[in-house]
């Protein structure tokens, strides 16, 4: 009897998508070939890593969701459940790799009404929503003792959480090589129904999966890149917990910490494909915000400044789209870490035939 | 007099352009594209403003946006918001001019970065270079006559004072000023541009004889930009008749010089 499931699968794109894919897909036993434009290493030096190594890997369906709208909120619940059911069947296992202490959203006294405006808008969003409450001078000190202690309103959203995303990407990396896949490094591929064309050959596959993000621009011009950029910050000064964001009139960034006294803080949000170093202008801005968190910042170390492109649709929102031998997944945009359980289970549904395609009518529009 | 229903007239006109609507609105701030243009469409806006400081001109960093701002039919508008010193604004105009191939210009002077209050000074100063350089330059300004008047001796045939401070949805902070403005300057185009939070405000400025309402904020940040945006349409619109038809004068009745009539003698003091 013949395997009525496709076998031979081709991915493009070792981003977060494609490295999750990879692995799932080797779980159930498929042979997996992956096509990656760049390096497979992260740390790398190169101009056109995936938006994954970029980002901050934040999991906040309640903050993200006052930029995008409900359906964002719930595969945002749904990512909440199956990151650690996923994490939990590495072969590693790291206990950092995820953690869900809440977030806090806070603003200067000046700006309160951006605070105002923020639980507003998730309000409206979330009308039951009751993982939030507000919290005074008090509890915030209780919260981040090492906040600047002039912070006098907030909000605490407490379902929320983090992933260590560079170190996760890294893991599932040695995993998926851990289990066979065939990878092809440095390889700019077109992506075709069943078929994967390279400078150096043609390929047939079962099915093609194209998760290239912004690298698959010239296949699909109507993706555009959002310009990103991010601080990276060493200091033994000063501890977060969670992820922290501040509300301002002119731009809302958060600060996540990292392992080994490290802190992102990003990311600014500029419609523009530009990828090159972050500006001036930009560095002020992410600076003096962190500052303003905590003056304890003033001597943190800046270990790196990154800029990257969000793949986006003129919705900015998610689409998986499923054909005949093959399955393109892309546009989650500021998303990733939030939105990536929801799709690769779409596609793996809609690979094995489940009968219950999980965000169907959220993804495969 | 009887009524002959005109509107919407295409009576409003901008450096010899004529448009039909009084609505102009920004690009910025928008969930997504999508809903920007969206909201494009229901405020009935034919010309929309965008700004391009941030998104390295130079290199046509933008195009994906700006071509999907330019599939919406409407006129662009560049402006120069994020630009703090003359030189700035004229080299991000000259470079919009080559980009957009249009010589309008929303000239925006950033005299303070928290509050983007406008830098007069500047702003005479990049207007007359830029008008000089074949510009048609739209200046946003504060609401000072004399500032006014400097922007027009220098040749600005449209101005735009604000309403109150950008983003802020404070309404007209200062009526005495922007009357003042209406009554002396009658034969200039006037856009009310920025400052304004709610349709009722824009209704009140276009009452006032404003010729039209620039904004962004109060359709991007609202739940439902373009519900938001179709209701400053209408409330522009409504304005705009109001001028037109006339305003009754407020009476005041609190206290009657004259005997009620029909009403019983014990209930009069």
């Amino acid at each position: 009897m013949t395997n009525p499931f496709p076998n031979n699968i081709a991915i493009a794109g070792a981003g977060l998508l494609g490295r999750l894919l990879a692995w799932q897909l080797l779980q159930s036993g498929c042979n997996v070939t992956l096509f990656e434009a760049g390096s497979f290493t992260p740390s790398a030096p190169q101009t056109d890593r995936a938006a994954a190594f970029t980002a901050a890997g934040m999991i906040a369906p309640l903050s993200e969701a006052v930029v995008s709208d409900e359906g964002v909120y719930r595969m945002g619940q749904f990512a909440l459940a199956r990151w650690p059911q996923w994490l939990s069947t590495l072969s590693v296992g790291v206990d950092t790799l995820f953690s869900q202490h809440g977030s806090l959203v806070i603003a200067h006294a000046q700006d309160l009404s951006e605070l105002e405006q923020f639980e507003r808008e998730l309000r409206f969003v979330i009308p039951q929503c009751k993982t939030y409450q507000r919290v005074n001078q008090h509890q915030i000190q209780e919260l981040e003792p090492d906040l600047n202690p002039h912070f006098v309103q907030g909000l605490f959203l407490a379902e929320e959480g983090h992933i260590n995303n560079r170190e996760l990407l890294a893991i599932i990396g040695e995993e998926i090589i851990l289990r066979g896949v065939q990878l092809r490094e440095f390889t700019s591929v077109e992506v075709n129904a069943n078929k994967i064309i390279s400078s150096a050959t043609e390929e047939q596959f079962d099915l093609v999966i194209d998760c290239r993000g912004f690298g698959a621009k010239k296949q699909h011009p109507e993706l555009r890149g959002v310009r990103g950029e991010t601080l990276h910050v060493e200091t033994k000064e000063i501890r977060l917990q969670r992820p922290v964001r501040l509300m301002h009139p002119r731009y809302q960034l958060y600060i996540v910490p990292k392992p080994n006294h490290r802190f992102i803080i990003g990311a600014t949000q500029i419609e523009s494909e530009d990828r090159s170093p972050m500006t001036l202008q930009s560095s002020l801005e992410l600076s003096s915000a962190l500052y303003t968190l905590s003056p304890a910042f003033a001597e943190a170390r800046i270990i790196e400044m990154d800029t990257n492109l969000r793949p986006a649709y003129m919705d900015n929102l998610p689409h998986v789209d499923i054909q005949d031998g093959l399955i393109t997944a892309n546009g989650l945009f500021r998303h990733g870490y939030l939105l990536a359980p929801a799709i690769v289970e779409n596609i793996l549904a809609h690979i094995f035939e489940k009968e219950e395609k999980v965000f169907s009518e959220l993804l495969n529009r | 007099m009887s009524y002959i229903p005109t509107l919407p007239a295409k009576d409003f006109t901008l450096y010899g352009e004529t448009f039909s609507s009084r609505f102009l609105l920004g690009t910025a701030l928008y969930a997504s594209p999508q809903l920007m243009r969206d909201s494009i469409i229901q405020s009935r806006a034919e010309i929309v403003t965008l700004g391009l400081r941030r998104q390295n001109p130079a290199d046509r960093s933008g195009d994906a946006i700006w071509q999907f701002i330019q599939e919406s039919g409407c006129r662009l508008l560049p402006n120069t918001a994020g630009c703090k010193s003359v030189k700035e604004a004229v080299t991000l105009a000259e470079m919009s001019r080559e980009i957009f191939n249009t010589d309008w210009i929303k000239l925006e002077v950033v005299g303070d970065d928290y509050n983007l209050q406008p830098d007069p000074f500047g702003l005479v100063e990049a207007s007359d270079i830029l008008i000089k350089k074949g510009f048609k330059v739209l200046p946003y300004c504060t609401d000072d006559l004399i500032l006014c008047r400097r922007l027009v001796e220098v040749g600005c045939q449209v101005l735009m004072p604000w309403g109150a401070p950008i983003g802020t949805g404070q309404g007209l902070l200062n009526r005495y000023n922007l009357l003042t403005l209406r009554e002396r300057i009658k034969d200039v185009p006037m856009i009310i541009d920025a400052g304004l939070g709610a349709p009722s405000q824009a209704t009140e400025a276009m009452e006032m004889g404003f010729d039209g309402i620039l904004l962004n904020t109060a359709v991007a940040k609202a739940h439902n930009p373009p519900l938001m945006a179709e209701a400053f349409a209408d409330a522009i619109d409504a304005g705009r008749k109001a001028y037109k038809a006339g305003l009754m004068q407020k009476r005041q009745t609190a206290s009657p010089s004259t005997p009620t009539i029909g009403q019983p003698f014990w209930h009069q003091k």
